[in-house]
This record gives structure tokens, sequence and C-alpha cells, in this order.
């Protein structure tokens, strides 16, 4: 959705529900720490930091939630959720809550994450950056290519043409930055999501993967996937070779590419693919086509083993 | 909206002069004042991997002294509860180390950006505890108390499981203290559920959000002026609800609105 639609969209629940009864989940990995990172740098040759500098209105994560609350209008419950590259894939699962308790109607979820320094050189000092164009699921993939967006989805209760089903998330308590071997955790998230929407994974028509193109990610989310999927050849692609890994907004650009693939009957391919992975035996989309694609997957895992899958669907259902 | 009832089965508090809820109970039957206390050591996590233990933060330690008080008698299994974290900033220190590298070398520690994330100690929880639940981090400032305990309520009351709450404000270490200056550690965690339950309840609650202008209840005079930048300082100072013979609600600041905590019922403490 153009952001112009985006706002008379969320302008017309205001009006008729009013300002309150509009909530805001956003998540972020960074929020605005680029902003402290050139403040930092003059602190230390200046010795003050930079005249105006307010670590409350851009490095928070409060930062990102307050802005965006009060550039939409938004006086109802907001809060930050900084689960990593997970976090703006949970937003849906936490607004999801809120309105089936019923103290908002409509959430506005987003996802936000900018280039700065800290992750940029954070990758590689793990060794996880691609020194070339990020090939997901490739055999000869060398790691993540950063990239940065935001993007916001206007949830409500009424009908239209694709729906926000539900979701299942999962810890992997196995390591920091490593996911398990064997997906386990991306599997408990998936079975979980299958089993709130009442679904059969022989039901899923496409799934937008994680793979952030690097040789554990990938190779752990393959075994979920043939696991979770077996027998049942859903098509797969992650988006990353294109948008490159967003972090924190991730989870927001792949919902909504999601969503498009679902409204549009189109599956997205991986980008930069040359060739399949040893031993992986995935359904890989290799070029853009026209599906019949009822309900679509988006998988999203961070840093802590946190782990989250959504599912999507054609309205009407 | 209908009020959201839940249930406080468990607590623990963790502070320079406040170890325990034990303490925290006589500072409110004795009108004690915490001043000058001595600093808090955070012990290492021993249920880590050593690994792990090594490169755990500060921020990391806080939270897990906080659980690992609260586990020592805790009848729920922490290996197998949701978790929700909330946080101002949780991860000041590493912050500061980054900053600190980029300004000069940007030679980044592959030991300390892991812990940068915000997520980092719901990982490490994860890990200690074995535990494969889901567990949410989130922020909103000042008041990450009011909106971690919104979300974790809420999470208790829809997937009628328990959840483990965890709001945590490890000391931001100079100069980031100039910008938020969070001088002391604090941090608490709430063992909640909601609906019947056949483990000991320490008090009931109805959380409401408000939308009519209502003033926020101030923070008590026994909190010090080192904790009044601490979100999880909120979460103390409501716990005085469990022992107040004149007060049943604490009302929170959020954004344009309030959250207003009523006691239902307590068990005498």
């Amino acid at each position: 959705m153009q952001d112009a639609v985006f706002r008379q969209a969320l302008h017309n629940q205001i009006g008729k529900l009013g300002t309150t009864r509009v909530g805001l989940v956003v998540g972020t990995s960074t929020s605005g720490i680029r902003n402290t990172e050139i403040a930092y740098a003059l602190r230390k040759t200046e010795g003050h930091w930079p005249e105006g500098f307010s670590y409350q209105h851009t490095h928070s994560v409060n930062a990102l939630c307050q802005f965006v609350s009060e550039a939409l209008g938004i006086q109802g419950p907001a809060v930050g959720i900084a689960s990593a590259c997970a976090s703006s894939a949970k937003v849906f699962l936490t607004a999801q809550r809120w309105i089936s308790q019923g103290i908002v109607d409509v959430v506005v979820v987003g996802g936000v994450d900018s280039l700065c320094l800290s992750t940029l050189h954070g990758f590689n000092s793990l060794q996880l950056l691609s020194n070339e164009m990020c090939r997901p699921f490739d055999r000869t993939r060398t790691g993540i290519s950063i990239g940065e967006a935001a993007g916001f989805v206007l949830l409500t209760q009424e009908s239209c043409p694709v729906q926000f089903l539900g979701g299942g998330e999962s810890s992997d308590a196995f390591h920091i930055t490593s996911p398990q071997p064997d997906g386990l955790g991306a599997q408990a998230a998936m079975y979980e999501a299958l089993e709130a929407t009442n679904l059969m994974a022989g039901d899923i028509d496409y799934i937008n993967a994680h793979g952030t193109a690097t040789q554990s990610n990938d190779r752990a989310e393959a075994i979920a996937l043939e696991t979770v999927f077996s027998g049942c050849d859903v098509p797969v692609s992650s988006t990353k070779g294109i948008t490159g890994h967003t972090l924190g907004a991730a989870g927001i650009v792949e919902a909504i590419l999601t969503i498009e693939a679902v409204n549009k009957q189109i599956l997205p391919p991986l980008a930069n693919f040359v060739q399949a992975d040893i031993g992986v035996n995935l359904n890989l989309i290799h070029e853009a086509r026209s599906a019949s694609i009822k309900y679509a997957m988006s998988n999203n895992f961070g840093f802590g083993g946190t782990n989250c899958s959504l599912i999507f669907g054609r309205g009407g259902r | 909206m209908n009020a959201l009832s839940f249930n406080l089965h468990e607590v623990a508090v963790l502070a320079p002069g406040l170890t325990s809820f034990a303490e925290l109970q006589e500072v409110f039957r004795d009108n004690l004042v915490i001043n000058n206390a001595e600093p808090l050591i955070l012990a290492v996590p021993e249920l880590l991997p050593p690994n792990e233990r090594r490169r755990s933060s500060q921020s990391v330690r806080l939270v897990l002294s906080c659980i690992s008080q609260l586990a020592k008698t805790s009848q729920f299994q922490l290996n197998e509860i949701r978790s929700v974290f909330a946080t101002d900033d949780g991860v000041g220190e590493v912050s500061q180390q980054m900053l600190e590298v980029l300004s000069t070398t940007r030679q980044i520690s592959p030991l300390v950006f892991p812990n940068s994330v915000h997520s980092a100690t719901a990982g490490y929880f994860s890990i200690a505890y074995r535990n494969q639940k889901p567990s949410t981090v989130v922020s909103r400032g000042l008041e990450s108390f009011a909106a971690g305990l919104l979300c974790a309520v809420i999470e208790t009351l829809t997937v009628n499981e328990p959840v483990l709450f965890v709001c945590s404000d490890p000391v931001m270490t100079h100069p980031m203290d100039e910008l938020l200056p969070i001088t002391q550690p604090t941090a608490l965690a709430w063992l909640l559920s909601a609906g019947d339950s056949t483990a000991p309840v320490l008090a009931s609650f109805a959380l409401t959000i408000e939308s009519d202008e209502q003033l926020c209840t101030p923070l008590p005079l026994w909190i010090p002026k080192e904790w009044r930048s601490n979100s999880a300082s909120y979460g103390y100072a409501a716990l005085e609800l469990l022992a107040s013979q004149s007060q049943d609600f604490y009302r929170l600041g959020y954004g344009a609105q309030t959250l207003k905590l009523e006691l239902i019922k307590r068990e005498p403490l």
C-alpha cells in the first residue's frame, strides 16, 4: 500500500473509532543508533555531546515508537518490540492479542531499521557479511547483505483481500547467534503457526523464508522446512537477495512481500541464485510466476534464538 | 474495554539495597528508606554454559540474577514458561563499548556484538533454563514497566498460560549516563497468570487502560533519587498495593493514556 493510501485508511479508522482505539506496535533492532554513533565520535573530539542531541528522541527504541505515534496521530497503546531480526514479525502477534482482548480495535504494526556502523562492523566481526551479492539457499552463499527499510501495515477487523490469520513463536534455547542446527526452534514456530490457524502443512502455498544466506541459517531453516512441510512440495523463496537483510525491519518487509504475493497471486523468486545446496530438497522459486496462493507463511528468526512464523491468507475465509 | 484481570503469584526484586522480595516487604512494613546502599555485585550466571557465562554482560547478569531469585522458590517450571522482558535501554553498557570502538579502530569484538541486541537477555534466559517457549522484548522508555506489564497480562489472558514478566534497567555506563541517567541497576520479575489457578496467589489485579485525563500515582518517597529514571521503579511502587492499608490502585503513565492497576484481593504479607 502506498503511503498516501495507508495514511488515508488510517485517517478513516481514526475518524470512525477515535485516536485512543488505535494502537501501535513497532519493531526495531537498533532504532536510531546511527545518531549516537555520530554524536559519540563528536563528543570524543570536542569533549561534549553535540548541542541539541537527544538520545530519547533518536537512539532509544521508544524514540521510534513516540515519533510514529505522533506522526500518525495515534493516542492508543503503543510499544516497541526489540527482539532482534524477528522484531517486526512479532508485532503482528502482539497486535492480534491486543485486538482479541479488546484494548484497541485497530493496530498499526511496523518495523524500522536504518544502516549504521554498529551492525555493519558487528556482523563483519562475526564473519557473516557477504563480499558479493547475497545468495539465499545457494550452494556458494557467503553471508548477508545488510539493508535498511521501514514498513507499516494497518490491521483492522474488517474484510480485506488479504488477512493476517495468525502465527507462532518459539525460542531456540541453544546459542545467542547460531540457530539450532536442525532448526528445532524454527520448526516449533511453524508448527505453532499452523496450529493457531487450524491449517495443515499442505495448505500452505508459499513460504517466504528467513533465508539470510549465512551458511548456518539457511542450512538449519532448510532442515526445518523439509521436516514441517515433508511431502508438501511448497514453493519457497527468500527475498533478501533483493532487499538485503533489513534486520529489525525484516519481519514487516517480508510480511508485506508475502501479503503482495497472496494479493497478486505471484510467487516472488530468489535473487542471485545459481545452484542448490547439496542435500537441500526445497522447492525453491527461481523466477517469478503466477500461482494459486490461498495461504502463505513468512518466517523470521533473530539473535538470542527468537523465532516467529506468520500466516496470511486470501480474504473471505 | 473490560478490565484485564490477572493473578500475581511470585515476585523477585533486585537493586542496590534491595536483594529480595522479603526486603521490599520490610520497606513497606517499617517505612524504611533506601539510601546509600552498597553497590550490587552481580553473580556470574551458573546456569549458563561456560562460554555464555564468560560473555554475559552486566545487563544479562542483572536479569538472570533476578530470575534466579524467583526460581529458588518458584512453584512454576521456568523451563516451560512464556516470557516478556521490558527495558528502557537494556544494552547501554554494550552500546557504549561498541561506540567507543567505532569512534576509533572500528574493530568490534565478535564476543561483544551479539550482546548488543535488546533480546540478548531473553536469549540467555532461554539458554540458561532450556526454555523454548516464546519470549518478547518490549520497550517504551520510562514507561517500559507499564508497557511490559500490559503485554504480559494480555499474553497470559490470550494464551491461558502463565507468563514470566521481567523489567530491568541496567546501568548506562559513562558517558551514556549523560544521555540517559540510569546510574543504579534495578530489576524485577513477576510471575503472572489469568483465571483460576491452583498455584498460590499473592494478589489478583484488574488492569484498565484509561483515556480520560488522570493523574499518575507519584513514586513513593522511599524510592531513592537514583532510581527515579528507572522504569522498574514503577513496578516496585506498584507492589506497595500488597501491603498498603489505604491504597487499592496504582496509576501508571502510558503515553497519552494511563494504566490503572487495581487490587482485587490479596493474601496477607
